[in-house]
Parts: C-alpha cells; sequence; structure tokens
C-alpha cells in the first residue's frame, strides 16, 4: 500500500525538532574542533593485561569464535579455518602472532581484518573491540619509531595502546610464526 | 573451386565432422605401423580405416567438394593393397596417408571459411602425394602435425599447393568449437557469466545440504515429541511435522536431481575430454621422432578426463612443448637405447588425473635423464647463477634451474630446440594457472614432470571420514575400496604395518598420526581402512570411522595455509563448516620421516578453548615438544589410554569434566597415577590456585601467566621434579 508521503518537517512536533537542532549544533561544533586535530579511527581490546588496536578501516567484522575447524600439520599461530561470506579464511592467535604472550579469559571473538594485500583473515580476540580514535600526529609519530608491526602510541589520557599495522604484520614471508615487537 | 552457397552453411560442418573422423583415422595410422599386433587386430584397424576413409570421400562427394573426394580415393587406393593382405603397415605408407589427411584438412578448412576460390589445382599436389612420400621432416615441422588447423601458418602448405591459403585466415582457422559457436545454432556467452552460473549452483548444492540438514532437524523434533507420550496436544502437531518432513525430503531430493542435472549441463557446455588435447600430440611426436632418427610411442593415461576449456587451451601449448623437449633431449637415438639395455622405441607417457579440485598432468619419458653437470655448467655460463651459490645448491635446486628463462644446454639452434625457450614458458603458463610444476629425474632413466593444477569449477565427490575428533575429506577417486582391519591379513613389522592386499604388501598408514594428532599405532580389530592410490602409489589408510560421500565444492585454502602438503582445499557442510580435504599424493607419500619425532617429549593439551590449544601447542612445540590436542576431559581419558605422554597441561574449567575430576581419574590407574599435570585456569584467585594444588596438580599456571616461555618453564620445572621424586 502506497501512502502520501509526508514533508519531514510535518510529522516532526516542535519540541523534536529543536533537539536535532541543537545535535546538529553539537556535531558542527565537534566537525570543527576535529579539524584542528585530525584524528585515527581505531579498533580497541584488551590482549592479556595490555590495550590493543587495529586501525579501524581494516576490520570487517566481528565474529563470534565458532565453525572454526582446525588444520592439523599448519603453523602453531593458526587456529584453524572457517567460511566468512563464501571465502576460507584462516583464524590465526594474535597473542601467538605478537609472541609469547598471556591472556585473561579464553578469547571468544574473531576480527574478520583485511591484511593489507587485499585478503582477510581472523584474528582471536578476548573481547569485542572499542571503537575510538587516536591522535593522528601521535600515529605518525609512532608509525616513524616502531619497527615490527605494532606501533606504541598514548591516548589523550596518557594510556598505552599497542596499534598494529596489519600490512606490518602480514608482509613478512612467515607470517604464520611470530612477530615480536 | 567455389561451393554452392546454398551449402556452404554445410559444408562447416562438415569441416568440423572431418576433423573428427581424420583423428580417429590418424590414430588408427599410428596403430598400425606398430610391431607386434596380431592379425586380428590388424584386420579390424584395416577395415575401421577403410570404413572412416569411405566416409570422408562420400560426405564430401555429396557436398560437390570434387577435390576431397578425389584426394580420399587416392587415399583408399593405397590403402587397398596392405588391407588385403593384413600386414603390418609400412612407415613411409603411413607418412603418404598422413600427409594426404593433411592435405584434406587443408583443403576443407578452405572450402568451409569460404576459400575455396583459392585452392590450386590438386592434380599436381595429388600427383606428388602418390608419386613420392613426402620427407617427414615437412609433416614434423607441423607443431600438430595433422591438427595443424589449430596452430597458425602450416608449413606444410608449401608442398602442397596451398600458397596464400594460411593468410587468409589471420591467427589460423577457427576451431570446430567457434565455428560451433559462429552457428545460429548457439548462442555466444562470456565465460564470465558461465562461472557465475556455475557458482550459483554451487551455491544451490550448499543450499540442498542445508535443506537435508533441517530435514534431520525436524526428524529429531518428531521424535522428541513422540517421547512426551501420547497426548492429544501433541499428537496432531506430530502428524503435521511428519508430513512436513517427508515433502522436506521429497523436495530436498528434487532439487539434488535439479542440481546435479544443472551442473552436468554447466559442465558439458564449460569442459571437453583431454583427449581432445592429447590425441593430436601422437602424431606430433611420431612425426619429430621420425625427423630426429629416433624411435618413439606415446602412450595416454586418462584421456577421457573431462576439463574446462580454457585450461585445456592454455595447456595444449605447455604439452607440446614438453613432449618436444622429451623426444629432443630425453629420448636417445635407438643404437644407444639398445646399447643401454632399453627397447629401441623410446616410452613417453602422459597422465591425466583429476583428484577432488585438483588435475595432476604427468608427462614422463624413460629417456637418458637430465644431466646435473651440464645443467650446472650451462646455467653459470649463462649467468643464470653464480659459481657460489652452485656450490649450496643441491640436486633439486640445480634441476629447477632448467625451467630459468634462457637455459638451454644445447650448443646449436635446432628446429626444435636450442633457442633457450621452453621450460620457462611450461613454468609461466602453469603458474598463470596458479599450479605448479615439478620435475624428477634419474640419470640414464628418463625424467618426469608433474603439473598440478587447480581445478576450480563444480562439485567432485567425496569421502568423509574421521581421524580421531578430527573429520577430513577425501576425494573418492583416490578411494579404491574400503575394508575393516583383520589381523589375519596385517603383517605387524618393527617400524610398520602392511595389509595383505590382492597378492600385494600395501603399508599401513594411520591418518590420526599421519596428521599428528596421536602416536602411530596398528589398526586394531574392525577398524576402517581405506585403500588409496595415487600415481601410482597405494596405502591402507587407517581411519577411526568412516562417515559417507557428499557431493562436495571444493574451495583453495587461505595463503597461511596454503603450502601445507597435506590439504587441497576445504569445502561447506551442511551447517556451514568447513571440511578440509587431503591431497591424495601427500597421503601415499612416504612417512616414514613422520617417525624422526617419536623420540621428543610427548605432552597432551586439554582445554575446551580451540585458541588456548593453539596458544599452548605453540609454546609447547617451540621447547621441542610433541603435542597432542583433547578438546575435552572424556577425550583426554582416551587419548591417555591410547598413546603415553610426559607431562599434560590441563584446562582447570572445562564443561563435560572439569581439571580436577581428571586428575582424579588420573591418580586412580597405576599407568598415569605419577604423570605430571599442570593445571590452567583463566581464574587467577587464590582459591582456584588451592583447588586445583589440592586436586594433585604438580603446577598450577593462569592463563594471563602463559606468557612466552613461562609456560615451557613450569612443565620443565614440574618433569624435573617428578623425575627426581621418582
Amino acid at each position: 500500500m502506497k501512502g502520501t508521503p509526508r514533508m519531514v518537517d510535518e510529522a516532526l512536533e516542535e519540541e523534536t525538532r529543536d533537539l536535532l537542532a541543537r545535535r546538529a549544533a553539537r556535531l558542527r561544533e565537534q566537525g570543527e574542533s576535529s579539524v584542528e586535530e585530525a584524528v585515527h579511527w581505531i579498533a580497541e581490546f584488551p590482549l592479556g593485561e595490555e590495550r590493543y588496536a587495529l586501525p579501524l578501516e581494516s576490520l570487517r567484522a566481528a565474529l563470534p569464535l565458532r565453525m572454526v575447524t582446525p588444520v592439523p600439520l599448519s603453523e602453531p599461530a593458526v587456529i584453524g579455518v572457517l567460511r566468512f561470506q563464501g571465502q576460507v579464511l584462516s583464524a590465526l592467535s594474535l597473542a601467538s602472532l605478537l609472541g609469547g604472550h598471556g591472556w585473561r579469559q579464553d578469547p571468544a571473538v574473531l576480527l574478520v581484518v583485511d591484511r593489507g594485500d587485499g585478503e582477510l583473515c581472523a584474528l582471536d580476540c578476548e573481547a569485542i573491540p572499542r571503537p575510538t580514535t587516536l591522535s593522528l600526529a601521535s600515529v605518525e609519530a609512532a608509525r616513524v619509531r616502531a619497527e615490527g608491526p605494532v606501533m606504541e602510541v598514548f591516548t589523550h589520557d596518557r594510556q598505552l595502546i599497542h596499534l598494529i599495522d596489519p600490512k606490518r604484520l602480514f608482509s613478512v614471508p612467515d607470517a604464520g610464526v611470530r612477530h615480536g615487537r | 573451386m567455389a561451393v554452392d552457397p546454398m551449402l556452404q552453411p554445410l559444408v562447416a560442418g562438415f569441416a568440423i565432422e572431418a576433423q573428427e573422423v581424420i583423428q580417429k583415422v590418424t590414430m588408427d595410422l599410428l596403430e598400425l605401423e606398430r610391431e607386434g599386433l596380431e592379425n586380428d587386430a590388424l584386420a579390424k584397424i584395416y577395415t575401421r580405416l577403410g570404413r572412416h576413409l569411405h566416409t570422408l570421400k562420400g560426405s564430401a562427394a555429396s557436398l560437390g567438394l570434387q577435390d576431397l573426394g578425389d584426394i580420399a580415393h587416392k587415399l583408399e587406393d593405397a590403402l587397398a593393397p596392405l588391407k588385403a593382405t593384413t600386414q603390418k603397415m609400412p612407415r613411409p605408407v603411413v607418412d603418404i596417408l598422413l600427409h594426404g589427411l593433411d592435405l584434406f584438412m587443408l583443403r576443407a578448412q578452405a572450402h568451409a571459411d569460404g576459400r575455396g576460390e583459392l585452392l590450386p589445382d590438386p592434380a599436381a599436389a595429388l600427383a606428388q602425394l602418390v608419386a613420392s612420400a613426402p620427407p617427414p621432416e615437412a609433416a614434423a615441422a607441423l607443431p600438430g602435425g595433422a591438427f595443424a588447423q589449430v596452430v597458425p601458418v602450416p608449413q606444410t602448405s608449401v608442398d602442397t599447393g596451398m600458397q596464400g591459403l594460411s593468410q587468409g585466415s589471420a591467427g589460423g582457422p577457427p576451431t570446430p568449437d567457434h565455428q560451433g559457436e559462429s552457428t545460429d545454432a548457439g548462442w555466444r556467452v562470456s565465460a564470465r557469466q558461465v562461472t557465475s552460473l556455475m557458482r550459483e549452483v554451487e551455491r544451490l548444492r550448499e543450499v540442498r545440504l542445508r535443506v537435508e540438514e533441517r530435514s534431520r532437524e525436524l526428524e529429531r523434533v518428531s521424535t522428541l515429541l513422540a517421547k512426551q507420550g501420547l497426548l492429544a496436544e501433541t499428537a496432531e502437531a506430530r502428524t503435521l511435522l511428519s508430513g512436513t518432513g517427508r515433502s522436506l525430503r521429497t523436495d530436498g531430493e528434487e532439487t539434488s536431481d535439479i542440481v546435479d542435472a544443472l551442473e552436468d549441463g554447466l559442465k558439458a557446455i564449460t569442459t571437453r575430454p583431454t583427449r581432445t588435447i592429447l590425441e593430436p600430440l601422437q602424431r606430433m611426436v611420431r612425426d619429430l621422432s621420425r625427423q630426429l632418427g629416433k624411435e618413439a610411442r606415446l602412450s595416454v593415461v586418462g584421456a577421457e578426463v573431462s576439463l574446462d576449456r580454457r585450461l585445456l587451451e592454455k595447456l595444449q601449448g605447455a604439452l607440446v612443448h614438453l613432449l618436444r623437449n622429451a623426444v629432443d633431449h630425453g629420448l636417445e637415438m635407438p643404437a644407444e637405447r639398445e646399447k643401454a639395455g632399453k627397447h629401441h622405441e623410446g616410452a613417453l607417457t602422459l597422465r591425466v588425473e583429476q583428484q577432488g579440485n585438483l588435475l595432476y598432468l604427468e608427462a614422463s619419458d624413460d629417456g637418458r635423464g637430465i644431466d646435473l653437470q651440464a645443467v650446472r655448467r650451462v646455467a653459470e655460463k649463462r649467468g643464470l647463477v653464480t659459481a657460489d651459490e652452485l656450490v649450496r645448491f643441491n640436486d633439486n635446486q640445480v634441476r629447477d634451474l632448467i625451467f630459468s628463462e634462457g637455459f638451454s644446454t644445447r650448443s646449436d639452434v635446432t628446429d626444435t630446440s636450442g633457442r633457450g625457450v621452453g621450460l620457462d614458458a611450461v613454468r609461466a603458463t602453469v603458474e598463470s594457472l596458479q599450479g605448479r610444476i615439478e620435475v624428477a629425474s634419474t640419470r640414464g632413466q628418463g625424467t618426469r614432470f608433474v603439473l598440478t593444477l587447480p581445478v576450480d569449477l563444480g562439485s567432485s565427490p567425496v569421502l568423509m571420514v574421521r581421524a580421531l575428533e578430527q573429520f577430513v575429506g577425501l576425494p573418492m577417486l583416490a578411494v579404491e575400496s574400503t575394508q575393516l582391519a583383520r589381523a589375519d591379513s596385517l603383517r605387524l613389522g618393527k617400524r610398520r604395518a602392511h595389509l595383505e592386499h590382492l597378492g600385494q604388501l600395501l603399508p599401513v598408514v594411520d591418518l590420526g598420526a599421519r596428521l599428528g594428532l596421536r602416536a602411530s599405532a596398528p589398526p586394531a580389530e574392525g577398524q576402517p581402512l581405506l585403500i588409496v592410490q595415487s600415481g601410482g602409489k597405494r596405502v591402507a589408510l587407517v581411519v577411526d570411522a568412516v562417515v559417507g560421500d557428499r557431493d562436495l565444492v571444493i574451495r583453495p585454502l587461505p595463503s597461511e595455509v596454503r603450502d601445507v602438503a597435506a590439504w587441497q582445499g576445504a569445502a561447506t557442510l551442511s551447517r556451514g563448516e568447513l571440511l578440509l580435504i587431503l591431497r591424495p599424493d601427500w597421503v601415499v607419500s612416504d612417512s616414514e620421516k613422520v617417525a624422526v619425532s617419536a623420540g621428543s617429549r610427548r605432552a597432551l593439551v586439554v582445554d575446551d578453548s580451540l585458541t588456548a590449544r593453539a596458544l599452548h601447542r605453540a609454546s609447547l612445540e617451540a621447547g621441542g615438544f610433541q603435542v597432542h590436542l583433547a578438546a575435552s576431559g572424556p577425550r583426554a581419558l582416551e587419548r591417555l589410554a591410547a598413546d603415553t605422554y610426559d607431562v599434560v597441561i590441563c584446562d582447570l574449567d572445562m564443561e563435560e569434566m572439569d581439571g580436577t575430576e581428571l586428575i582424579a581419574r588420573l591418580r586412580e590407574k597405576k599407568e598415569t597415577r605419577t604423570l605430571p599435570v599442570i593445571l590452567v585456569s583463566a581464574h587467577d584467585s587464590p582459591s582456584a590456585r588451592e583447588r586445583g594444588l589440592e586436586s594433585g596438580a604438580d603446577g598450577f599456571l593462569s592463563k594471563r601467566e602463559c606468557a612466552a616461555g613461562r609456560l615451557l618453564a613450569e612443565v620443565l620445572d614440574v618433569m624435573s621434579r617428578r623425575g627426581s621424586r621418582a
């Protein structure tokens, strides 16, 4: 059934319109301030006692860690393979890839990540990541300092985040083995 | 000599038919040239040959193609005296007939292309054909010989009065397939359209599997309802469910039939038998060996396998290169062969085998093999490697140098080789198809090239089996038979067991051990055994259960696991989970090397978290342990009953049986009473630690503490303490 389309304004109460106007003004202010300080969006998650993050742009999905088929005789960092949107992906142990991490609880989440070479893979994770931002300048500075695939970046409140560069993590030929920091 | 315009469409069809008949005639001629055929066999071939030539003559005449009728008639004349006496056909006569067939086909193609008017009078060519056999060099120079219509610029046109014809069709005359597409009877579709249709059919097959699963779930619900008793409230629901279940099964079966029919139809469109590219190679081998004064016979195994047309077209050139190389470089002259104790006729073999989504193409010869010293010398001289690098190279690496660009051991350039173009092109072709090429060679005995290529369209029959908790698939084509282990057919040796099977002793391979899931042990009475073959090798594969066969679409593995030799791909099962598919060539390969870790220390990791098992395994393997895994307490007890371990690392909190209960069970048994056990827990609290140690654990670690080296250090410490106590 097709109804007569109503103008948006007609459908809104005056009070609602005011509320939306105030929100829009706030967002405009945020936009202006973000011009002053560019930010880098990240997906942050715990790994043992430390905080790690992946660039949000590399994250494709967060899935429950199930339906993973172990692959006997594969590299130790390989947890198994799973099906994601018709593709077969590897599920990899991030703690193992990064070398010798303990963990607080058994990972229950898989993060589907663009490896930076057009291929996808899944990394295990203790909890669903939280989207947040880092100052772009601090990320760039950390990138220059870092030699491996993990950059140490401080947040505004001086918390240390280990930011993973997927391209560097997977560019090493034996990416299934270990990558110390 | 123009064709009646009304008959022109029929001439195109005739050219296709003629090519098929000529392929058969060529094969018969090559057969007649062989030695040692019985009279009966010879007579049959002569009769068939005569019939084919007569067909060619009759069809040509019915279309008013008098020149072709005359050629076929002359060929019949040449055949007649031999047919009467039923004898082996002398080589010069075979040459004449093959040459005549070339002439016939080139002219037939010209008529089909509407270039009949340009054809010269066939009288001169016919006179030459009958008067004297053409030098075999002329025919041999033609890649593909009589079937040169698929190869541009037929060189024989010079002495068959066909000048100017090849220029008339840039890039060579069309193949029969192309002609078929150009007629009104068909459609032009892009490969992408057909591929995407095939993908949809593959999806439908997966949907079909899911429907099957839903049907099983429905049956389970019906069974549960039935257990509630014969309550009137549920009676109607049960009746309804049973009816729905039956309908679902019927629908599922119909879907299955439709999927099969769709896939068969699409395969018929997209594939053609491998023989269409292999049989013409017989002629090429024959002509080239004649040209070089050698004797060679090509045997083809698996010519009936149907493959993607695009793949076949790309492979044709690669196979021509490999066979020309084998005849030119591999095979010795007849006298040299006899001196070396070989048959004067060199044996070339092409074997085609598809297993699951992998195609194996093997080209082998029984010639002189690759001279590694010569390869080293040439590679260094041509600057392909330095002397320092060569010193470090093993034999396989040296052998691989023959695939380098510009490599040739010939110092002179001949018609067939010496230009350094060939094997690098073959490798490039194979790699462009995501395949790989390997070479094996034994000096004095021969050379074997094996091409392994992915075949990515359609489903394959797979046998699903289980080893411990791991389900895996085996391409059905590799499974010859299944049987249950019986003590009287097993021969147990010190290092391995053998199965007596049809008069042969086959090595027994335990799949669980081969996959590193458990220690190797002889099969128990009644345990399933699969006779698996690949590349002529056979083994008896021990599995824990045979689940059944499925038609599955096998997908390639991601890059992180693509190089694991055991696996060729993964297929989706009904619930969306993946089934790994074994490579049969890996299954039958020598498994003796697996035993090298038998002397190392063994650890059993028990954890219901897949990722925790992976992490513990990584830590312990880095410390030199051989690690086996169990996903629950009961599975761990099964493993411990079958194998011996030096240490157990166990999760404290598991659903089915927690760590303390497992320890209690271990301490009850004499064999495991003193086995070191380390408990690991996500709970890092004094109470958890106390609970763990009180249960009899030798050590306790929180998962947080399992950082680099800590687990390994604890394991070694606990083992040392246990050892000193013992």
